[in-house]
């Protein structure tokens, strides 16, 4: 039952990926691409607790964190890019 | 009891995931920087905590459920403060084409004044 509904949202979690990357090579302005990267991001985030239910252990674990916190940093940091240069 | 949280677990884990594939879709598809930085910031915050939470009931372990908290917490702070800054930088240099009522404008224009 776990192992079916597992396979189901790395499926959804992939096809959200997908959409995501579409938005980061498209996007017309740097805002979508880091819009674009967060979604990504999380969504390894997501991918990365899935994996941790489906091998019922805590090796990949500690990775989440940090992408977690990668996410934001970078969302951050890009802010303050474009609203001091201006982004095209 | 071991059988219901799996059960549980699982609809968290769907259900979350399919959060996160509804802000991919809203990414994808809006046309506006705003409706789409909109799709982006709140369905994942949901779509995180429910795929912690089914992690949680699935494995069962204190240092997997300390960890999801941790993640469903970092996001709740930094989710929001990322958009608004993301935010403020488009109105600010981008400049897109508002539809409707602006009121920052205003508001920006009474500062300055």
């Amino acid at each position: 039952m776990i192992g079916v509904s597992i396979r189901i949202a790395f499926v959804l979690l992939t096809a959200a990926s997908a959409l995501f990357l579409w938005r980061l090579f498209k996007g017309p302005s740097v805002a979508d691409r880091v819009i674009a990267l967060d979604g990504l991001l999380i969504a390894v985030t997501c991918g990365i607790l899935v994996e941790t239910a489906r091998e019922d252990s805590v090796t990949s674990l500690d990775t989440v964190l940090v992408v977690a916190l990668v996410a934001f940093v970078g969302t951050g940091v890009m802010a303050r890019y474009i609203e001091r240069r201006g982004g095209e | 009891m071991g059988s219901v949280a799996d059960v549980i677990a699982g609809v968290l884990l769907v259900f979350g995931a399919a959060l996160i594939l509804l802000a991919g879709v809203g990414v994808w598809r809006f046309d506006d920087i705003y409706a789409r930085m909109h799709a982006a910031a709140k369905a994942p915050t949901l779509g995180i905590l429910a795929i912690a939470l089914g992690v949680s009931l699935s494995v069962r372990s204190v240092v997997v459920t300390v960890t999801a908290l941790l993640v469903v917490v970092l996001q709740l702070v930094t989710g929001p403060v990322g958009t608004h800054l993301l935010g403020r930088a488009v109105y600010r240099r981008l400049r897109p084409p508002l539809t409707g009522v602006d009121e920052l404008a205003r508001d920006e224009e009474a500062r300055d004044r």
